[in-house]
């Protein structure tokens, strides 16, 4: 278990393309994060650094105050899960499980004791002499993830969207597995994903990237309350933030025809402003009025499409007999209204 | 309908098997013939139809105008069994480091350096007989085991390199990776956990070493004199003015069996499932 430091941590792969832009970020010791982003937007390869598949371009990697950035991956003691399970097929559950032990040449009696230890509580018990070849695709993920766990010293857990390839019904399960484990055995644990819900459900941190930059980095309600950007407000949620462009009139801030305006702070630019708010965050009834163009159910809820003056923007509003084209009254809540200049998060 | 379908396919099989089989059959009667069995026609049924005679196997161990076999079946036996084993040591070797690392030479990068290994197959073998000769000459092993066994290893590499960077190629980079977070380090990486999943490809390739190395005839026969003699050259020393069609069938038997054990070893192998679904 290890407190991971990144220290102007940069990388490009050598097209010229920075895949990683120079960034600082601590990860504590015991922590659950989750590196959120599209494809290609740079978290495989910091999780990759972190494990030592890749030496960054520039800047380095500390575990608890140690550089290791020159350090291979078997020094640096972390235990990675890929998103396709990657499982020792000549070898059966027991000896894939007990292989970096052998490797670090552990003595026979502990070997088995650990193994026994970590299958029993994965559940793998029965499994112990069978083929891994034979398992099902989310029992050899837990293999994986019992090889890393194997090891009482393992620095951290990288996860890299271990979860792509389960199916729905197991996706659950694992993740309360890998919560509990988290708990239980108090490890640094990095979930890489492009799933907002996993991110959102499995870390106390999410890290959002996009582009090879870290966006925001905050806790789910955080992130969900006041996204740094309006691509964090995009990208968390369903459905998405609001944004409505806005302009500056005097000392308040609205979106012209649609009613909704909250006061500008300070120094405010009068250009390129973005008036936003969650659909979760609107309430029935006020001074507000859109007419609803769609209509989407979400469990006990529904989404209304609605077109406010020349703006359309959604709303969520417990089941109700709203339809097509009826006029809807609502309000949002000053202090749920957020303001954006040039995308970034100014109040 | 599923009968005739059936029928249809056990026909199939045995025409097959009787294609395959007949040229055995064949030469294992006439192994038991003598002169005058061999000619008048076709026949099969010992005793009934011709004399059984044990002229053509007694010629393989010493007979009258024959040879001992023995020697050239132990000499062949070392060379290729040598030469495969070192063959697909070095090979497997040289394949996983052209899978796995990044080389380059000159102009030349990983498929290239993988290229020039094959390439070393597609001149014909003449080519390399006089080169082979001299490079022997030179170090005093022509009409050797240790010189044949060196010269077959060149011929035998670029098969084993061939077939192996292919199967490695087939291991999934992950399993690597796995491998080096789990401590190992390259060495243990490539002994402990990529060749496990590569064994269908040492067993595709040590079969073809064998059966390449054991049924060579130019080198064997351009390489030595009269010390080192290997199967097939001393099955050729056989022949006469008379062709011995006895003598040859039977020797042709001997020769052929090591690979026909070998084929059933393989055929278990591969029919226990070795093969398929090695790789993912």
């Amino acid at each position: 278990m290890a407190e991971i430091r990144l220290a102007k941590l940069a990388h490009s792969y050598g097209n010229g393309t920075n895949a990683l832009k120079p960034l600082d970020m601590t990860w504590r010791d015991g922590g659950t994060y989750a590196l959120l982003g599209p494809s290609g937007c740079g978290k495989s390869t910091m999780l990759n650094i972190i494990s030592g598949l890749l030496k960054p371009s520039e800047g380095r990697v500390l575990f608890d105050g140690q550089d290791v950035t020159d350090k291979d991956t078997g020094a640096r003691n972390i235990a990675q899960v890929f998103q396709v399970p990657v499982i020792y097929r000549s070898m059966t559950v027991g000896e894939n499980l007990a292989f970096p032990l052998v490797c670090r040449r552990v003595p026979t009696p502990r070997i088995k004791a650990r193994v026994e230890a970590i299958a029993e509580r994965l559940g793998l018990s029965r499994h112990l002499n069978s083929r891994a070849v034979a398992l099902t695709a989310d029992q050899k993920q837990l293999i994986s993830l019992g090889r890393g766990l194997v090891r009482e010293d393992v620095s951290a857990v990288l996860l890299d969207e271990p979860l792509t390839v389960i199916d729905p019904q197991m996706k659950f399960e694992l993740r309360k597995i890998l919560k509990d484990i988290n708990r239980e055995f108090r490890l640094t644990m990095v979930l890489v994903t492009h799933d907002q819900n996993e991110a959102l459900t499995f870390a106390d941190t999410v890290v959002v990237m996009n582009h090879g930059e870290v966006i925001q980095a905050g806790t789910p309600q955080e992130l969900f309350e006041r996204p740094a950007t309006t691509h964090v407000g995009t990208f968390i949620g369903s459905p998405a933030m609001n944004f409505l462009p806005a302009v500056h009139e005097g000392d308040r801030v609205l979106v012209p025809g649609a009613g909704l305006s909250r006061t500008a702070p300070a120094d405010l630019p009068t250009t390129d402003l973005t008036l936003a708010f969650r659909p979760e965050h609107a309430v029935a009834g006020g001074p507000l009025a859109g007419t609803v163009t769609r209509i989407w159910f979400e469990g006990a809820d529904q989404v209304l499409a609605l077109s406010v003056g020349d703006a359309s923007l959604r709303i969520r509003a417990v089941a109700g007999a709203e339809t097509v084209g009826a006029i809807v009254r609502f309000d949002v809540p000053q202090d749920c209204l957020r303001l954006y200049h040039q995308g970034r998060l100014v109040a | 309908m599923k009968t005739l379908y059936l029928a249809l396919k056990y026909l199939a099989i045995a025409l097959w098997s009787a294609f395959v089989v007949f040229p055995f059959l064949w030469a294992l009667t006439t192994s038991f013939k003598s002169a005058n069995g061999v000619t008048g026609g076709a026949t099969w049924i010992p005793w009934v139809q011709y004399e059984p005679s044990l002229q053509g196997w007694q010629s393989l161990f010493g007979g009258v105008g024959g040879i001992n076999v023995v020697k050239p079946f132990y000499n062949s036996l070392v060379v290729t069994l040598s030469a495969s084993v070192i063959s697909i040591t070095l090979g497997t070797l040289a394949a996983y480091a052209l899978s796995r690392f990044t080389f380059r030479f000159l102009w030349m990068r990983n498929s290239d350096i993988t290229f020039f290994f094959i390439s070393q197959r597609i001149m014909p073998p003449i080519v390399l007989a006089i080169p082979f000769f001299l490079m022997l000459r030179s170090l005093g092993l022509l009409d050797s085991l240790p010189g044949l066994i060196l010269v077959y290893v060149a011929l035998l590499m670029p098969i084993a390199v061939w077939v192996m960077v292919d199967f490695f190629n087939g291991v999934p980079r992950g399993l690597d990776e796995m491998a080096w977070m789990d401590g190992c380090n390259p060495i243990t990486t490539f002994w402990r956990v990529i060749l496990p999943n590569a064994l269908p490809g040492l067993v595709v390739a040590g079969m073809f070493c064998i059966i390449f190395g054991w049924n060579d005839f130019f080198f064997a026969f351009t390489l030595t004199f009269t010390e080192t003699q290997l199967l097939p050259v001393a099955i050729v020393s056989l022949n006469s003015s008379v062709t011995p069609w006895w003598s040859l069938s039977a020797a042709a038997l001997v020769s052929i069996a090591p690979l026909v054990v070998l084929a059933f070893v393989v055929e278990r192998f591969l029919s226990k499932g070795g093969l398929a679904g090695a790789v993912r």
